[in-house]
């Protein structure tokens, strides 16, 4: 009998089912909680559960936002992997270590956030890595949460990241599978469409050009995972979806016809064109408010 | 066991403060002295109050919670052994926080915070409609916010609950908002019918036409003349709610007959 050593386990890089890849800016903590009750949606989490967990991780990237990076901006990282009796975040960045963080040590206000992580979760575990910041992996125990098939093929374990130049503006969402995008990249993309002060009937149009896009993406992606890079500017947000088989990112566009009405996937946004990235393609899309 | 590396940071204690406290905790447990008591609870009420905003972050109302923390709070004050030197804190963080999860399980919350959402949803909803008809476009989510004095967050919230939400459910207490053919026959103008005939005979095959006309003149509205819901909405004479829920109902429905146009009813 083989008895697995647990630290060999930890240390095997399990794919996740949602992976964000942002800037620690504090509006953006938002967002991660967005994704966490997207997942929810999609596997039926308990709401106290969500709860539990929305407030643990919460914590977890505002020690990120605060102090990782002593003031600048940096990456923030946070994975999640749902199984079937618990839910596992990791929240890494690439900052100063957290023995080294000038955590406020100012008395009763501040420095509640790991007290708080430990209270709510199952099991956390610091890992400090030599000269590349922190991770802090919070583990939650659920119940009755529905099971996500275990994304499998190698490209799933190859992160997305966001050039440095682009953090400002960009956030990543990787999810594995595919169809977890349309509650999970549906929310963040509407928050991220509000921070763009988007109206809300075109904030309406987001959730109808996730679903046309989750409809066809499974389909047209060349991994098991579907990655959407999403950047915003004043009025007008650019997401770059990927990574799509050679020829499939055109197709993606035809493939939301509706009969009558044309490519729903053009007609809800403001142009789009395709980009090789690697072996596959990117498509990218511009969505503006008008007037 | 996995390993824990104790943040040693946040569990720190200033060494002034914490005679001041071990002296007022002696007081308070030892000789029953109310007025150190008091002084406790004056002195971590912030930790309570951020732990009552931080849990229940979007749930209302937040004095309840409070209310819960505070007890968490009393608790904690009455069990804590200064004399071991720890941080109070590092203590009543899950005493608290404790207190509230009970709370939130024996009060029901999985199922009244989704009321209080829904709520919120339709306070959204008629702040919306509200501002599109003073201003002549829909909001953003920061005018409602400032609108209705709810965080950002709270206005994502309601804006997705109001897409998930049950068209019956939500529109039950509006009579005449959201009418039958009927009424949509009357406001349906001579000229759009004229232009849907040309438009069935050109364009619409056997799959859009299993849509309701209203919705099929919505789908039209939106996708070959881009108009804006707003618009939509105004020409059709129902809220911009309705068309976003009509045009989700419908896409739906196009998507499954595509999906398998034998088994289109």
């Amino acid at each position: 009998m083989v008895v697995r050593d647990p630290v060999a386990r930890t240390e095997m890089a399990e794919i996740p089912n949602v992976r964000l890849n942002l800037s620690n800016r504090p509006e953006n903590v938002l967002l991660v909680r967005q994704a966490l009750t997207g997942l929810a949606e999609s596997i039926g989490l308990d709401p106290l559960e969500l709860n539990d967990i929305s407030t643990a991780v919460s914590e977890a990237c505002n020690n990120v936002v605060l102090h990782a990076y002593r003031g600048k901006e940096g990456p923030l990282e946070v994975e999640v992997c749902a199984h079937p009796v618990g839910l596992c975040v990791t929240v890494r960045d690439h900052g100063c270590g957290i023995g080294s963080r000038a955590e406020a040590a100012d008395g009763d206000g501040g420095g509640i956030g790991l007290p708080v992580i430990r209270a709510l979760a199952h099991n956390v575990e610091f890992r400090e890595r030599a000269g590349d910041g922190t991770e802090v992996r919070i583990e939650f125990a659920t119940t009755n949460a529905g099971v996500l098939e275990r994304p499998q093929d190698e490209q799933g374990s190859q992160p997305v990241t966001i050039a440095q130049e682009e953090l400002a503006d960009t956030v990543a969402i990787t999810v594995a599978p595919a169809s977890l995008a349309r509650t999970v990249v549906a929310r963040v993309l509407s928050a991220l469409a509000a921070r763009a002060q988007f109206s809300t009937d075109r904030i309406s149009d987001m959730q109808r050009l996730t679903d046309a896009l989750v409809d066809h993406a499974e389909d047209a992606i060349s991994a098991s995972h579907l990655s959407i890079a999403i950047s915003v500017a004043p009025r007008s947000l650019e997401l770059r979806i990927g990574p799509l088989r050679p020829g499939r990112a055109e197709e993606l566009v035809l493939d939301s016809i509706v009969d009558g009405l044309g490519p729903i996937l053009e007609r809800l946004s403001d142009g789009h064109h395709v980009s090789p990235a690697g072996d596959s393609e990117m498509l990218a899309l511009r969505l503006a408010q008008r007037r | 066991m996995p390993a824990q590396a104790s943040p040693a940071a946040t569990l720190r204690t200033v060494p002034g403060i914490a005679a001041d406290q071990r002296r007022l905790f002696a007081r308070w447990q030892r000789d029953g002295d109310q007025a150190s008591r008091e002084a406790l609870v004056r002195r971590f009420m912030p930790l309570a109050r951020s732990l009552a905003r931080r849990y229940g972050h979007s749930s209302e109302p937040f004095e309840d919670l409070l209310q819960v923390a505070s007890l968490g709070l009393l608790n904690a004050l009455d069990r804590f052994d200064a004399e071991q030197g720890h941080s109070f804190q590092a203590f009543a963080v899950p005493t608290i926080l404790g207190e509230m999860r009970r709370y939130f399980r024996d009060s029901g919350w999985a199922v009244h915070v989704p009321r209080g959402a829904q709520e919120r949803a339709l306070k959204v909803r008629g702040a919306q409609e509200r501002i599109a008809n003073e201003r002549g476009h829909t909001p953003t989510v920061n005018q409602l916010a400032e609108y209705l004095e709810l965080d950002i967050e709270q206005i994502i919230d309601a804006l997705q609950a109001i897409q998930a939400y049950d068209t019956v459910s939500l529109d039950a207490p509006r009579p005449g908002a959201d009418g039958d053919l009927t009424a949509y026959g009357e406001s349906l103008g001579s000229d759009d019918e004229r232009y849907e005939l040309v438009e069935l005979n050109a364009t619409v095959t056997a799959v859009i036409g299993h849509v309701p006309p209203r919705e099929r003149l919505i789908l039209r509205l939106r996708f070959l003349e881009d108009l804006t819901q707003t618009e939509i909405a105004r020409r059709v004479g129902i809220s911009q709610m309705q068309v976003s829920r009509l045009l989700r109902r419908s896409l739906e429905r196009l998507r499954t007959l595509t999906r398998a146009p034998g088994e289109a009813q």
